[in-house]
């Protein structure tokens, strides 16, 4: 029997067994198998790591930029503590600020498009005026330029703003998706009450936009590391903690880059990021077939 | 002011015209041109002048703190370095704000008060576009190449090979490959003399179109083009071997073979440029964000283009700077898009034609 | 001398649920300026034949065995052996295709000239004055304008004119077979009338043979010389027009007459075909029409009838009970057609 249906006669509560036959689904291929554990792993490594092992935050300058070696499998940085330790530390801030990022965004991009799709009209003007501006201005750009004049403080304001910027593409999608299907159900839809318009969109709407809607928060979260660990490195963002982005800063302000010794304190979060990154796109293809319904079959 | 009953009434009588305008898709795209570059420049204003802890009220306070100017001279001064006169009520401001810029006065640098903002960045936006535009049209057109063949290839180790790799690097943020780039090929394996390459020429060497020069331009430019190439080089592998894969299936493609055109003919012009036309467009949309990719890039390899410009004007807290090239970027973006829609209606046949 | 001489021919392509044998041993002759007429519902496996004859399978079909014989005036080929270059030249020189979806048999970004000139290039004629000056008498031949229709792009001319450009086109290396698909399927009726009396001109014209395969009965009734009924990847019955449409002889012939509505006389009952096309993937026991006739009996479980002969010269049906089906039609006049 197939993975999936081995999954599916499994006596667990239902919002569990969807998730666990989801996760089959994805796993079927190598890319999406490749996606789930390299996104799984950083997660528990960056959440539950840091309960686990202690950050070494003493101050060692007789072990500075030590190469790889038992005790430090990643080395040293410039003040001699374990970079293996700050990798395992670092995660937590980025991965945090890019699912919130991504969470705002989408949140946005669904509700208003599908209130600017519904509501036609001025509010459909305006809205879709205001996400054509956004697509257009060069977001890194802007972002440096915010962050200089606002110097943004902590998770939930870094958020803010990357997602301030990120909304704009899936609420075209989202919009368009729905006024095309407005157009078909627009009789029917008339013929419910005033609510229903609204409700009936949402609820019809959803499950079929689900599909770049995931896909859409997965990018989302790639392009907000890429904006972050950007406005870190540049020092644009107060500097507090131990994450992959600081770990690059230093390394660029401590001139790191151009010492021989120094080399697996800054490979160290580039790898990081980048495998991170790399799994993120991954699931996301992965995801791909899920929402393939020829795929998905047993 | 004169000058704002004549704003008021030029506004006035385009309302008239907008009726006309929804014919003209032409028109229509300017219009959104002209919008967006209005919503950029007025974004900038607002971040400059309205929101708390703006810059100008900021150097103001610098400025009369110790004491040694008064609050006046200090205002007259700002508003001539913003190009915004602080006196008028904020309406007045904002539109002789948008004035200068129609005229292309964006104010003066902070720092040095003689030298106005529009110079410093025409000094150095020829090189971020220079090395940026070379990248990602080697990219492109490297790009379309393995594509086709990728996509001719289908299922090949080739094709596979091209895919993965070309998925791969594009989902490296490119700021992390010029960093290993410089980790990697300069300090660990000395092949490539980094620090001989920094800048964006050799010290002393003299502008002019001699091959010393354009050999020195190129020398320094070849690290930040080559990232700017395998940044990019992965989207239009996997663009172009997606959009190949479609036009292989349609029937004219089938209908050429069977009238017996060569393969070689049939991948060029038949399925290759239908293939490619949607993606010249993305790239002419790419070419608007040349400056803003190339940010973290030119501070990696200490290329004196737009976007370390920026990095320095945000370290010395120069603002009008900062404003001036957030501004011309964003024009840079529009005008890129409006050459992007124009370019395609003229590539593809079937856009704007008439039927017999 | 046949023109064409199809033997046994037998056309795979690969799908999930395993290999579908769209053409299941097939074998009929062609004579030099002869016109035949292949009918068959869709999922008969006329499409696949038809790409089949050139040669010019997609990727996933293959044929399985037979061969396709070709008589030029150097001798006799075999187009399944010929090898690619071979093959190409031999496309729209020696047979030309003309698809069902004219709509879309043109590149959208190149001019209708350009088109001609490529397709000329192709074989070897250089010689742009020379080929401008015969697409210009071609393109008067199907009565449209050559200075308009070269200089335009194919989605400016109608779905009328872009049939008759292909037709001109197809003309152009003065082939001795034209294969057309369902040429008239896309067109308006009035359209339809135009393409079938240009069709009709052009060979009295220049006597070339045509193969076309369609559903449409009417067609066949027009243009054909003799027709083919198609089903389950087989023909099921040969024989000249005049004998199908008043004597047929195969139960599937005579649904599919039954199945079209007549203009003139009574109101009869209009009857379709019950059932579903067969499932070509593992196709039916004995006879591939068994399920669907009203004439069938054990046997036609069982046997899988060849093509015989039946009552009248030139006219074969693949049906062990063609003497019953013959009683029940019986052997009208043409004033009493079916």
């Amino acid at each position: 029997m197939s993975l999936v249906r081995q999954v599916r006669t499994l006596a667990l509560p239902q919002p569990l067994v969807e998730i666990a036959g989801l996760v089959a689904v994805i796993a079927r291929r190598p890319v999406g198998l490749i996606g789930l554990v390299g996104v799984g792993a950083f997660v528990v490594t960056s959440y539950i790591g840091p309960l686990v092992v202690p950050l070494t935050n003493s101050v060692d300058i007789a072990n500075v930029y030590r190469t790889p070696s038992l005790a430090h499998p990643l080395g040293t940085d410039f003040q001699g503590r374990d970079v293996l330790n700050q990798i395992v530390y670092g995660g937590r801030d980025i991965l945090s600020v890019a699912f919130l990022a991504a969470f705002f965004s989408t949140a946005v991009a669904v509700t208003f498009g599908s209130l600017a799709a519904s509501s036609g009209g001025k509010v459909d003007t305006i809205v879709v005026v205001l996400a054509d501006i956004v697509l257009t201005v060069p977001h890194l750009i802007v972002l440096i330029v915010v962050a200089a004049i606002f110097r943004p403080e902590g998770f939930l304001v870094l958020a803010l703003l990357l997602a301030s910027l990120q909304w704009a593409g899936l609420l075209r999608q989202v919009r368009a998706q729905i006024l095309s299907l407005k157009e078909r159900e627009y009789v029917e839809a008339a013929r419910s009450l005033d609510l229903g318009l609204f409700h009936v969109i949402f609820r019809e709407m959803l499950p079929n936009m689900a599909s770049y809607v995931s896909i859409h928060f997965i990018f989302a979260m790639t392009g907000a590391v890429y904006a972050q660990v950007g406005l870190i490195v540049l020092g644009l963002v107060p500097l507090s903690g131990a994450n992959w982005g600081i770990m690059l800063y230093f390394a660029q302000s401590q001139g790191a880059l151009y010492f021989r010794d120094s080399f697996w304190y800054i490979l160290s979060p580039i790898l990081a990021i980048s495998l991170f990154q790399l799994s993120l796109v991954a699931l996301s293809a992965g995801l791909e077939d899920v929402f393939n319904p020829r795929l998905r079959a047993g | 002011m004169a000058s704002n009953a004549f704003h008021v009434s030029l506004l006035a009588g385009a309302g008239t015209q907008m009726a006309a305008l929804h014919r003209h898709p032409a028109l229509r795209a300017l219009l959104k041109a002209l919008l967006t570059v209005l919503a950029a420049t007025t974004i900038t204003f607002a971040l400059v002048r309205l929101l708390p802890g703006n810059p100008i009220d900021l150097r103001i306070d610098e400025l009369t703190r110790d004491g040694t100017m008064t609050y006046e001279d200090a205002r007259a001064q700002v508003s001539g370095l913003y190009a915004i006169e602080l006196d008028a009520p904020l309406p007045d401001q904002y539109v002789s704000y948008l004035w200068n810029v129609a005229r292309g006065d964006l104010g003066n640098s902070f720092l040095s008060q003689a030298t106005p903002v529009t110079s410093i960045i025409l000094a150095v936006l020829p090189w971020t576009l220079f090395a940026v535009g070379t990248g990602l049209f080697l990219s492109f057109a490297a790009g379309i190449g393995l594509g086709i063949i990728a996509a001719y290839r289908r299922g090949s180790f080739f094709d596979q090979a091209v895919s993965t790799v070309g998925s791969i690097i594009s989902s490296v943020p490119n700021y992390l490959i010029a960093i290993l780039m410089v980790l990697v090929l300069g300090i660990q394996l000395r092949i490539v003399p980094i620090t001989q390459m920094r800048g964006a020429t050799s010290p002393g060497i003299q502008p002019g179109f001699t091959p010393d020069f354009v050999g020195d331009v190129f020398f320094h430019a070849s690290l930040p083009i080559t990232v700017f190439f395998l940044t990019h080089i992965g989207h239009w592998i996997l663009s172009m071997r997606n959009a190949t894969l479609a036009a292989l299936e349609e029937d004219y493609v089938v209908a050429a073979r069977a009238r017996g055109l060569r393969d070689s003919r049939i991948m060029t012009a038949y399925v290759g440029r239908n293939a490619a036309l949607p993606l010249v467009t993305q790239l002419a949309i790419s070419v608007g964000f040349i400056v803003g990719g190339a940010v973290l890039i030119e501070q990696v390899f200490a290329y004196q283009g737009v976007g370390q410009r920026l990095l320095r004007a945000v370290a010395q807290r120069d603002y009008p700077v900062m404003q001036g090239i957030l501004l011309l970027t964003t024009i840079s973006v529009v005008v890129a898009n409006l050459a992007a829609d124009l370019l395609y209606s003229k590539l593809d046949p079937r856009v704007g034609h008439a039927t017999l | 001398m046949s023109l064409v001489s199809v033997r046994d021919l037998a056309i795979e392509y690969a799908s999930r649920r395993g290999p579908v044998q769209a053409v299941r041993g097939l074998s009929f002759d062609v004579q030099p300026g002869e016109t035949v007429a292949i009918i068959g519902e869709s999922g008969s496996g006329k499409t696949t034949l038809a790409v089949g004859l050139i040669h010019l399978l997609p990727r996933n079909a293959a044929v399985t065995r037979g061969e396709i014989l070709f008589t030029e005036d150097n001798g006799i080929r075999d187009v399944i052996q010929m090898d690619s270059e071979t093959l190409r030249r031999f496309r729209w020189h020696r047979a030309a295709m003309v698809f069902q979806s004219a709509l879309n048999s043109f590149n959208p970004v190149i001019d209708v000239w350009a088109q001609f000139l490529d397709t000329a290039r192709a074989h070897g004629m250089d010689d742009a004055r020379a080929v401008k000056r015969r697409a210009g008498e071609l393109l008067d031949l199907v009565q449209l304008d050559p200075d308009r229709v070269l200089r335009a792009y194919p989605h400016q001319l109608s779905g009328g004119m872009k049939q008759r450009v292909l037709i001109a086109l197809s003309l152009l290396l003065g082939p001795r077979l034209l294969i057309l698909d369902e040429p008239t399927t896309a067109l308006d009726i009035l359209t339809q009338r135009q393409v079938i009396d240009l069709l009709r001109d052009l060979r009295r014209q220049l006597g070339f043979a045509m193969i076309f395969i369609s559903h449409d009965l009417s067609l066949a009734a027009e243009l054909a010389d003799r027709v083919l009924t198609m089903y389950a990847g087989r023909i099921v019955e040969e024989a000249r027009v005049a004998d199908l449409f008043y004597r047929p002889r195969h139960p599937y012939s005579v649904g599919l007459l039954r199945a079209v509505p007549r203009v003139s006389g009574e109101l009869g009952a209009l009857a379709s075909i019950p059932g579903s096309p067969p499932d070509l993937v593992s196709p039916p026991s004995g006879c591939a029409y068994h399920p669907r006739c009203p004439f069938a009996i054990d046997r036609c479980r069982v046997e899988d009838p060849s093509l015989g002969p039946v009552d009248s010269p030139g006219h074969a049906a693949a049906c062990l009970r063609w003497q019953t089906v013959a009683d029940a039609v019986g052997t009208r006049e043409p004033a009493e057609a079916l």
